[in-house]
């Protein structure tokens, strides 16, 4: 559903790219996360993917086409949920949403079925300028969904929502997955991702470090992840180390060795802790 | 279809804005000013001071001479005051001019400084001869300062003579001139159609800008041409209403409407397309201020030219808003060229085309994530 094959993107239009040799494919019916901290090169990818910024260096394809000449038939296949709600605030959410059912080639959702899948029943009347932000990156959600697209981009769609609404929005990405839609889902939030997605790829600094599945992500360092609580100078201290990796295995025997050990658990690795282990750097 | 739909939310848009209903209140505003302000025709009577300081019947030949141009024939006896003092005066009103024949050199050279008007005492030199005494202001130019000066030293015959033999031909026999309201509405509909139209068009798009509305449209199957397009039809539709609000109370059914239509049109499409390209280069209104005040500052030159027929050097033919203020002038003149309207018409369409596209160019390309 998505190839991409090194891709470069400059803002300053020199050697300064925001994302550098990217390459990586999407199957149909895939839900692909791709994770990284802010800046990392995330939207930027998914910018030039969703024809947003012009495609610079590389090639890349979405739906079949080619991106370099982006055809307007595309968007009839494509859906779009930003991170930021970007809905007209002098209209209602019922007038938002008719607006751009009318801008499709294809047999469009009902906007008030849209405006009660997300939540947002009885509300339909409503100015979205009179929306909580909460409220419009729902009806922001709403939207990418008008056009019964089958490649799918998600930019942080749970951002700033309670975690009952998030889970219902998790529940109707699963539900469009269910039915073979392809999800690409930009997220700097693992536990979604952990959720969601059946493959992720780690990118910092433009960069693609990792692409695999949560769970091979988790059998190659999962359980081989030591908790150990250990007292040094008379304080108690806890620390994580991997059994795989040769620096963590010499600091674990040095500890063995040297300190009073309280505790030591071996645990599976969460879907952060390895973003953290493979990129030596946090999501924030 | 896709482009109608963009209309229909631009209209909803517009309808719910601030900008649409300033465009309607500023067209009401200058209506009123031009039915209740600006006369007709702006009163050009100037007025003067005389003191004929000569014997009774040469007094009476002059003044009888002056009264033959009196709206009624007759002089009217009034009190005027300068500089704490009262004067008598004769009144004389002439479709020009009021004359007021006093009866001292003071009195001319009070009211002359008082009423910053000339003033002038004629009298008898030493040899018996008219002699001419001038009170000016000190700003007059040098045109009737010499004008002054030939008259009262060339012989009057040679002067009736010179000017009896001057050949007057009129370029155009047909010719109707507009009157001073009449004349005042084409920098106005300039202004309040096209230039306000760009200044709205730039907010409009930063308006959507900071809504982020540009990117969720660039990811639908409609193109950004339509969304341009639609911005543009709502710019034009206001600048032709308020074009309208403004012409027809004024001018009535005596013009061409269809001209004025095209030309609104045309210079709407023309400075609503200028507003878009000049909006693709900046990220908010402040930023975009500096250029749109400047655009607006060249385009209103050529309206200082329009009210001052004797300044209309070549480089201001070259500003657009030139042409805009001489077409819709051609269309109201009662016997105005129909060609001139079309022809810069035309050259707008064409204008706004260039930059149009120019603009849609830009937009694709810094549409921003």
């Amino acid at each position: 559903m998505i190839e991409v094959e090194g891709l470069y993107y400059s803002y300053s239009n020199d050697n300064n790219f925001a994302v550098k040799d990217v390459s990586f494919e999407v199957a149909e019916g895939e839900i692909f996360g791709f994770l990284g901290p802010s800046g990392a090169g995330k939207s930027t990818t998914q910018g030039i993917l969703t024809g947003l910024l012009q495609l610079q260096k590389g090639d890349a394809s979405v739906a079949g086409y080619d991106i370099k000449n982006i055809s307007r038939e595309m968007f009839n296949k494509i859906g779009m949920s930003f991170e930021q709600s970007n809905v007209y605030s002098k209209m209602t959410a019922k007038e938002n949403l008719s607006f751009y059912s009318k801008l499709f080639d294809v047999e469009t959702r009902d906007p008030i079925e849209l405006i009660n899948l997300v939540g947002l029943k009885g509300k339909e009347n409503m100015r979205a300028g009179e929306f909580s932000k909460g409220m419009k990156h729902r009806l922001t959600f709403a939207r990418s969904m008008i056009n019964n697209p089958t490649m799918w981009f998600l930019d942080e769609p749970t951002t700033g929502l309670d975690p009952a609404i998030a889970a219902d929005i998790k529940d109707i990405i699963r539900e469009h997955n269910n039915k073979g839609v392809t999800v690409f889902l930009t997220t700097h939030n693992m536990y979604i991702a952990d959720e969601l997605c059946d493959r992720v790829a780690f990118i910092i600094d433009g960069e693609i470090k990792l692409v695999d599945s949560p769970k091979n992500l988790k059998l190659q360092y999962g359980k081989k992840m030591v908790d150990v609580e250990y007292t040094q100078d008379g304080n108690i201290k806890k620390e994580t180390f991997s059994t795989i990796l040769q620096e963590d295995k010499d600091l674990l025997n040095q500890i063995i060795t040297d300190k009073e050990i309280l505790t030591m658990h071996t645990k599976e690795a969460t879907l952060e802790e390895i973003f953290i282990k493979v990129t030596g750097r946090g999501l924030v | 279809m896709k482009l109608l739909s963009s209309f229909k939310k631009e209209l909803i848009l517009a309808s719910r804005g601030f900008y649409f209903y300033v465009e309607l209140i500023f067209a009401f505003v200058i209506l009123a000013v031009l039915l209740f302000a600006i006369p007709q025709n702006f009163s050009s009577t100037s007025t003067e001071y005389l003191y004929f300081n000569l014997p009774q019947q040469g007094r009476e030949i002059f003044t009888d001479i002056i009264l033959e141009d009196d709206l009624d024939g007759e002089s009217e006896m009034v009190e005027v005051e300068a500089g704490g003092k009262t004067f008598n005066a004769e009144l004389i009103e002439t479709d020009e001019e009021e004359i007021y024949i006093v009866d001292s050199e003071e009195a001319v050279r009070m009211l002359a400084k008082t009423y910053r008007n000339i003033g002038a005492v004629i009298e008898l030199n030493n040899d018996n001869q008219l002699h001419y005494k001038y009170y000016l202001q000190g700003y007059e130019s040098a045109r009737l300062k010499n004008l002054i000066s030939i008259l009262n030293n060339e012989s009057t015959d040679v002067l009736i003579e010179r000017i009896e033999n001057q050949e007057v031909r009129p370029l155009s026999t047909d010719y109707e001139p507009l009157n001073d309201r009449e004349n005042t509405i084409p920098p106005l509909i300039a202004f309040s159609g096209s230039l306000m139209g760009m200044f709205v068009m730039v907010s409009y798009i930063f308006l959507d800008k900071k809504e982020g509305v540009i990117e969720a449209y660039a990811v639908t199957a409609s193109s950004v041409w339509r969304y341009l397009m639609s911005k543009i039809f709502v710019v034009l539709l206001t600048s032709i209403v308020s074009g309208i609000i403004i012409i027809m109370p004024i001018m009535g059914f005596r013009i061409n409407y269809g001209l004025i239509l095209l030309l609104l049109l045309t210079t709407g499409f023309f400075a609503s397309s200028l507003g878009l390209l000049i909006a693709s280069f900046y990220n908010n209104l402040t930023k975009a201020f500096g250029a749109v005040y400047l655009i607006i500052i060249l385009m209103m030159i050529p309206s200082i030219a329009y009210f001052i027929p004797g300044w209309d050097p070549f480089w201001i033919k070259i500003i657009p808003s030139y042409p805009m203020l001489q077409g819709f002038k051609e269309i109201i003149l009662p016997n105005g060229a129909v060609a001139y309207p079309l022809i810069v018409s035309a050259g707008f369409l064409a204008v706004g085309i260039i930059l149009f596209a120019i603009t849609n160019i830009r937009f694709k390309k810094t549409l921003s994530v």
